[in-house]
């Protein structure tokens, strides 16, 4: 099925790159203007570009994400997956989501739920008679510690999905989880498809915004939930103060010293600051179409959560 | 005494008012939901429509008004849509909301009050299980929601016995009697739930519920005094109120750890309670005039004490 995916992805792909071809031969602008960091470019550039960030840091990603974030990028993790508070069943599709962070944390609270549940219906089944209980072990399937629930990892970077696979596999996650290469402006999946939608740090590397929260809000089933954690505006003057100091000047060199790659760093502090503000990002999810959105910030406005439903 | 009469009026309006108002502010009124009412749709005729343009197109439409919760789900004002569809079943999202917590009712006794039972209730509107993620991870919005219903229904309960009372089919209660109904009734409402109804509590005592809680409790309070024909415009408005809120309060404690059948012992309890209300309403006239009594005599000692110490004389 995957790899059915897979085909269906790359016909596209290839049918896609003439037409940008074809225009730049024709001597036209090769698509809008757009934004790379500071820097302006053409769409195509762009995504080009963050292709190439990205290809170069897959190896480093993790160690880079705690040495920049003082290990809290975990912890706002956590409250992602926290808030989405998954019951065992969902079907979480995780863009963007390359080296696997949310899947796995995913997994594992699905995990504990699924044992708590397991244990309920246990202490449940002392009051019951042999003939119920014999019913029971017949219609239930306890040997699904996942109950059912999946998630399919979907980046467009083969790197990072590389490096994810092999995390999953030294960190022994191999039930319920799938790895797809798509984009998020066009994915490779059906119509009304999975439970949760999250993107995690990614929707800043995504060339067209509008584009891929109209693909999310194609794939969710109805009553299906959008999550989006991403580095937003801080309004706190002192903070952003303190903020940008350490992004502009703490950031790029720990880029250089630990992954050898200032640019990318650098890009990756200028696309934060490009990146639209809450309130904007809100009224962006709502034309999708989505309802009931609502954002979180964490840590004054560092990272921002935004929800919405597909009601 | 006019002005306090005047001044408990409007403390019962704005009473009133305010009950509305939690109501209100409880469910906000949104914008008009179509994939929900999608669904709704499909159980009748299946199609699947490109959702995602029409959405669009309804985001300039003026957002629909505030359905008040008694007002069944007609028609709305009617879009066409893409391919020239037209009237569709348009809600609120408040009505979702409704209709999920009123699905997820059936699966408390399993679950429990919680976001699980929830998403089962979910589930069995057509929707994704990540519904659940719309109301709180403790399940406060479906006690919430439970008390209401309740209270609505007991209301209604009530409302009907007034009328036939008031058409002489049925001949009017001891105010005792009808007390006693009408909390009998409205306890009985947890029975199928009793079970998990201890949770319940414990989330609706929790800080950020009490508000709610609290004011579902006085409005129900309210009302059974309303019907039991309560017109006092005095202190008494305010001792009646609390002494039935004891009373309901704890025969619920009381109902928790029941386990007679039929829950006698907690209907007992109930009529002793009532009983004992009733009574010391006497009680408080007794000692107020053995209070006069009492005054009165020590005065005439007092005096008697003055003539025999000769101190009353006129010189």
């Amino acid at each position: 099925m995957a790899a059915l995916r897979l085909w269906r992805w790359r016909c596209r792909a290839l049918l896609s790159r003439p037409a940008g071809a074809l225009r730049a031969r024709r001597g036209l602008a090769a698509g809008p203007e757009m934004h790379f960091g500071f820097q302006t470019v053409t769409e195509e550039e762009r995504r080009e570009k963050i292709y190439q960030v990205f290809e170069n840091v897959a190896k480093k990603y993790d160690v880079m994400n705690d040495s920049m974030t003082l290990g809290i990028h975990r912890v706002w993790k956590d409250i992602l997956v926290h808030k989405m508070n998954p019951c065992p069943g969902t079907l979480l599709l995780d863009v963007a989501g390359g080296t696997g962070d949310i899947a796995f944390r995913f997994i594992n609270y699905v995990r504990s739920v699924r044992q708590r549940q397991l244990q309920r219906k246990l202490r449940h089944h002392q009051n019951l008679s042999w003939q119920e209980i014999f019913e029971s072990y017949q219609n239930d399937k306890f040997n699904n510690s996942l109950g059912d629930s999946q998630v399919v990892v979907c980046d467009i970077n083969r790197e990072m999905l590389k490096v994810g696979k092999q995390k999953a596999q030294h960190l022994g996650y191999s039930e319920g989880l799938s790895w797809v290469l798509g984009n998020a402006e066009e994915l490779p999946f059906d119509d009304d498809k999975f439970d949760v939608y999250t993107i995690a740090f990614g929707i800043r590397n995504v060339t067209r915004i509008d584009l891929a929260l109209q693909e999310a809000y194609r794939v969710l089933k109805p009553g299906g939930r959008f999550l989006c954690l991403e580095f937003s505006h801080v309004s706190n003057p002192l903070v952003s103060r303190l903020y940008d100091l350490y992004s502009f000047q703490v950031i790029p060199v720990l880029g250089e010293v630990i992954a050898g790659d200032w640019r990318s760093y650098q890009y990756l502090v200028e696309s934060i600051r490009q990146f639209p503000p809450q309130e904007e990002l809100k009224a962006m999810i709502e034309d999708a179409g989505f309802f009931k959105v609502d954002y979180e910030n964490l840590n004054f406005g560092i990272v921002a959560i935004h929800s919405g439903f597909k009601l | 005494m006019a002005a306090a009469g005047g001044l408990r009026r409007a403390g019962w309006r704005l009473w009133r008012a305010r009950r509305a108002v939690v109501r209100c502010q409880q469910y906000p009124p949104l914008r008009a939901l179509q994939a929900s009412a999608a669904l709704r749709a499909a159980s009748d005729e299946h199609k699947k429509e490109p959702w995602a343009s029409s959405s669009q197109q309804h985001f300039e439409s003026p957002p629909a008004g505030h359905q008040p919760e008694e007002k069944p789900q007609g028609p709305h004002p009617s879009y066409t849509g893409q391919g020239g569809q037209e009237s569709e079943d348009y809600e609120s999202e408040e009505q979702l909301q409704h209709r999920i917590l009123t699905a997820a009712l059936e699966f408390v006794p399993e679950h429990g009050w919680t976001a699980e039972a929830i998403a089962e209730g979910a589930k069995t509107l057509g929707l994704s299980v990540a519904a659940a993620g719309l109301f709180h991870s403790d399940g406060s919005e479906l006690i919430l929601h439970f008390v209401s219903d309740c209270n609505t229904k007991l209301t209604e309960l009530l409302k009907k016995e007034q009328k036939l009372v008031q058409l002489g089919e049925a001949e009017k209660k001891p105010i005792d009697e009808f007390l006693r109904d009408a909390v009998e009734a409205r306890l009985r409402m947890l029975i199928p739930y009793i079970e998990k109804w201890p949770q319940a509590l414990s989330v609706l005592l929790l800080p950020r519920n009490i508000p709610s809680s609290l004011s579902l409790l006085t409005s129900m309070i309210d009302d059974i005094w309303h019907y039991a024909g309560d017109q006092s415009t005095d202190f008494n408005w305010y001792t009646r109120r609390a002494v039935l809120t004891a009373i309901y309060n704890t025969t619920e404690l009381v109902m928790m750890q029941d386990s007679s059948p039929g829950f006698e012992d907690t209907w007992r309890f109930l009529e002793n309670r009532v009983a004992d209300a009733m009574a010391m309403s006497n009680t408080a006239t007794q000692v107020q005039s053995t209070g006069e009594a009492v005054v009165q005599g020590l005065m005439g000692a007092a005096v008697t004490i003055k003539n025999l110490a000769g101190l009353n004389q006129r010189r």
